[in-house]
């Protein structure tokens, strides 16, 4: 738990990080790839070229005009969802719930990354101890000349492995 | 013959029925007539499905309208290869196929030769059969395909005309067959649970089995990608829709299987992992169809929401993983293994990160698929997962993924010392620093592309590094020949060098999705015949616009002629197709594609003024993506292709070998 809390605020900072366009849009497109056209084909605006899709039209004039108004890409996209409800986004805001989702991922390989380097320590342990310390001088010209052999035999047959 | 198909289908399931039980019971009773009997009653029902499905496409070919799949996917207009393509158009005819390719996989892996595993296979030929009689169930009982109308239509409603397209022949059967066939590897899986055989046995006896599937469905996702690019006319080739998730996680969780088998095999670790990994593989396999059919999330793949299918594919679902894991949870105590390894800096390290993000992606698009059944759930709140969000957090576990590539091709086994790494990474990491500095000086300033590329380079390098290592070995050990060298260094460890030719083409494929999603440029113009607009380097004149009839549409053609600096490059002509049994105007998108970019025109509309609209975009390095694929095809196969059957690690140690 101790770890989960201080990996937490790791985590948001690193999604905070990375930031949908809309922050920063300059463009009619790069806000037209934040939300979804609502016509009902669930293309992302930017990309629905359906000729049948009327509100295609009318949400890339709104975003036109919104801009020329002088309105930033969050505002626009918040106008939006005002309009047509959360789901219009293309993604789901980075806030309560839904930072589940973009949280999640990275906390279960971050664990995941844990789990493995807690199995890596200890078979690595178990390594250790079953190394001994020094070749025996008897088995030298014996069992470890032989593995030599076998290596280097299999190595001229089959090349790096 | 619908009624000979029907026959068909009713003795298919209870032939499966009867040769899963005897299978089973035979072997443990020992009774070697009882197992042949089941074994027969495999092959029959091999034998049924195949005329069953032959039925079905006679029933496609003549025009029996009386059925209800034939007259709801073709037409008298249809030519005859979309009438056998229309086989798996639909929900029935697309599980008739999914019942077809097990019953030929049922039958292909009874009756091959094996030197290993012959204990497992009574129990995994009753797998497959249980699996089998769950299809027929739903064939017989929920989605018949040869159910009958009332009455004889006179003419079909025909296929979607979306599904007019070379991509219609290929596609659909390949990542079909690539779903059906972890089937296979799954049922080994458990039988070497039943039968406590949990050695490297069940592991040699799927890897091909594995590695063939995976080729099936990496080629079905790429001609999908491929298809959505030509074809649905937006410009991109991966829309993350549910339905493309669902056929990308699998990939990625036998991707994974594929990489940590090695390791079983090497260091005898992972064991337990091995079995979770496979059986996730098979489920997210059958998720697939269940998402196309359950009306969960809505996706352009779904077939039909019925309640029926979908709550039906959720419990066998269910069953399955209850049934893997349920064995596993029994057989703990056996799967122990006394694992150890030298160093926390080796090979073995790398491929458990891989393992780790592989199935991490996998995880995230799992989450990311059913976050809005999720949300409506907990929050009564409807939200949209789309391909923002999938494109920022994939991002870095695909970069994480590709640089371990490379950092695995060249760290050894066992223990990297420190004089190891530096002596096989300086190379690789001064070549992939000069490719990023180059790329500095001649432009790129975006700092994830510079990453990217750099990553991309750095992979490059260490295989490229690898191969000449290998082959400068053998020519002095051999004193072959460079070229003879370098082609039997792969020829002698085609698992390996295979394995290796699939990352470079990984690598072409990733520098294709970041050179066309980071430098694409679009432009959207409403323009009158004889003007001209410009993008990038390329001038583009709207020439015309004509409208003609054929028998099943309108079709309203621009034609838009194309010059650089260095002249005229031709005429493009973007179309809309009209078709009269279909609500939808169908997008053919013109495309100019050169290894460099492409450009990709789409008719978006026009008025009676003569004004049309038209969205062009220059997409960079788009054909590395089709190039890495047919690279990719390549090299799974040369690790696919048979070669002489080595001995396991652990029988090699207990030889005395190591």
């Amino acid at each position: 738990m101790i770890i989960l809390r201080r990996l937490f605020p790791l985590l948001l900072t690193l999604v905070m990080a990375m930031s949908p366009l809309t922050a920063m849009a300059a463009t009619v497109t790069d806000v037209s790839r934040e939300v979804i056209c609502q016509c009902g084909c669930n293309s992302v605006l930017d990309s629905c070229t359906h000729a049948e899709c009327h509100s295609r039209e009318t949400m890339l004039n709104f975003i036109e005009q919104s801009m020329a108004q002088g309105k930033t890409g969050t505002e626009i996209t918040q106008m939006l969802v005002r309009q047509y409800g959360e789901q219009v986004l293309a993604s789901p805001p980075k806030r309560g719930f839904n930072l589940t989702a973009w949280i999640a991922p990275f906390a279960a390989i971050f664990i995941g990354a844990g789990v493995i380097y807690y199995a890596l320590r200890k078979w690595a342990r178990h390594g250790e101890a079953s190394l001994p310390v020094s070749a025996p001088a008897e088995q030298e010209g014996g069992k470890y000349w032989q593995q030599l052999e076998n290596d280097l035999q299999d190595f001229t047959e089959r090349g790096f492995r | 013959m619908t009624v000979i198909g029907n026959i068909a289908l009713f003795l298919a399931f209870p032939s499966a029925i009867y040769s899963a039980f005897a299978y089973i019971y035979g072997t443990k009773k020992k009774h070697a007539a009882l197992v042949e009997s089941a074994r027969h009653a495999l092959l029959a029902v091999t034998g049924l499905v195949s005329v069953a499905a032959v039925a079905l496409l006679y029933a496609l070919v003549t025009h029996d309208f009386q059925l209800e799949y034939v007259s709801s996917y073709t037409n008298l207009d249809l030519s005859l290869s979309y009438r056998l393509a229309a086989f798996w158009a639909g929900n029935a005819g697309s599980l008739m196929f999914w019942a077809l390719l097990l019953g030929i996989f049922a039958a292909v892996f009874v009756l091959q030769k094996r030197r290993v595993g012959k204990e497992l296979t009574p129990y995994a030929a009753s797998v497959i059969m249980l699996t089998e009689a769950f299809f027929l169930l739903i064939l017989l009982f929920v989605s018949p395909p040869f159910h009958k109308l009332p009455f004889v239509p006179a003419d079909g409603r025909g296929l979607n005309p979306m599904l007019e397209n070379p991509g219609m022949f290929f596609h659909p059967p390949l990542l079909l067959a690539g779903y059906v066939g972890f089937t296979i590897p799954f049922a080994v899986a458990i039988a070497a649970l039943v039968t406590r055989r949990l050695s490297d046995e069940w592991i040699t006896m799927v890897r091909r089995w594995t590695l063939l599937t995976w080729i099936f469905l990496t080629i079905g996702n790429l001609l999908g990608a491929w298809w959505a690019y030509v074809e649905l006319g937006w410009g991109g080739y991966w829309a993350w829709d549910p339905v493309e998730n669902a056929s990308f996680m699998p990939w990625l969780v036998a991707t994974a299987f594929l990489h940590s088998i090695m390791m079983q095999r090497r260091r005898g670790i992972l064991r337990v992992w091995n079995i979770v990994l496979i059986v996730l593989t098979f489920n997210l396999a059958i998720l697939g169809t269940f998402l196309t059919r359950s009306g969960v999330l809505s996706s352009v793949h779904a077939f039909a929401e019925s309640p029926i299918l979908g709550m039906l594919f959720l419990v066998f679902i269910g069953i399955s993983l209850f049934a893997g894991l349920g064995l596993l949870y029994l057989r703990m105590e056996d799967l122990k293994s006394e694992a150890e390894i030298e160093s926390l800096v080796s090979r073995e390290s790398t491929f458990l990160i891989n393992n780790l993000l592989l199935v991490g992606a996998a995880f995230t698009i799992f989450l990311g698929t059913f976050f809005p059944v999720i949300s409506e759930a907990v929050r009564g709140v409807k939200v949209t997962v789309g391909p923002p969000f999938f494109n920022q957090v994939n991002a870095p576990i695909f970069l994480a993924i590709i640089l371990l590539a490379g950092i695995c091709t060249l760290i050894g086994w066992r223990q990297a010392s420190t004089r190891n790494l530096v002596r096989n990474f300086l190379g690789p990491f001064i070549a992939a620093l000069g490719l990023g500095v180059a790329l500095f000086i001649f432009g790129v300033r975006e700092w994830y592309a510079l990453i990217v590329f750099t990553v991309c380079g750095f992979v490059i390098a260490t295989i490229l590094y690898e191969w000449f290592r290998g082959t400068r070995a053998r020519n002095r050990i051999r004193n072959e020949n460079y070229l003879k060298a370098f082609f039997n260094l792969i020829r002698t460890n085609r698992p390996r060098y295979g394995g290796y030719i699939v990352h470079l083409a990984v690598i072409l494929i990733a520098v294709g999705i970041a050179g066309s999603s980071i430098y694409n440029v679009e432009k959207e113009v409403d323009i009158l015949p004889s003007e001209s607009f410009t993008i990038n380097d390329y001038t583009l004149t709207y020439e015309n616009i004509d409208y003609y009839e054929t028998e099943s549409k309108t079709v309203v053609a621009t034609t838009l002629s194309v010059a650089n600096h260095g002249g005229t490059l031709g005429k493009l002509i973007p179309e809309k197709y009209f078709h009269q049994n279909y609500e939808q105007s169908v997008t053919e998108v013109a495309i100019r594609s050169t290894v460099l970019e492409d450009l990709y025109v789409i008719l978006v509309g026009w008025d009676n003024t003569g004004m049309t609209s038209f969205k062009v975009i220059v997409n960079p390095l788009v054909k590395w993506i089709w190039l890495g694929g047919i690279l990719l095809v390549f090299g799974a196969l040369v690790a696919f292709w048979p070669e002489k059957e080595k001995q396991p690690a652990a029988v090699r140690k207990a030889a005395g070998r190591k």
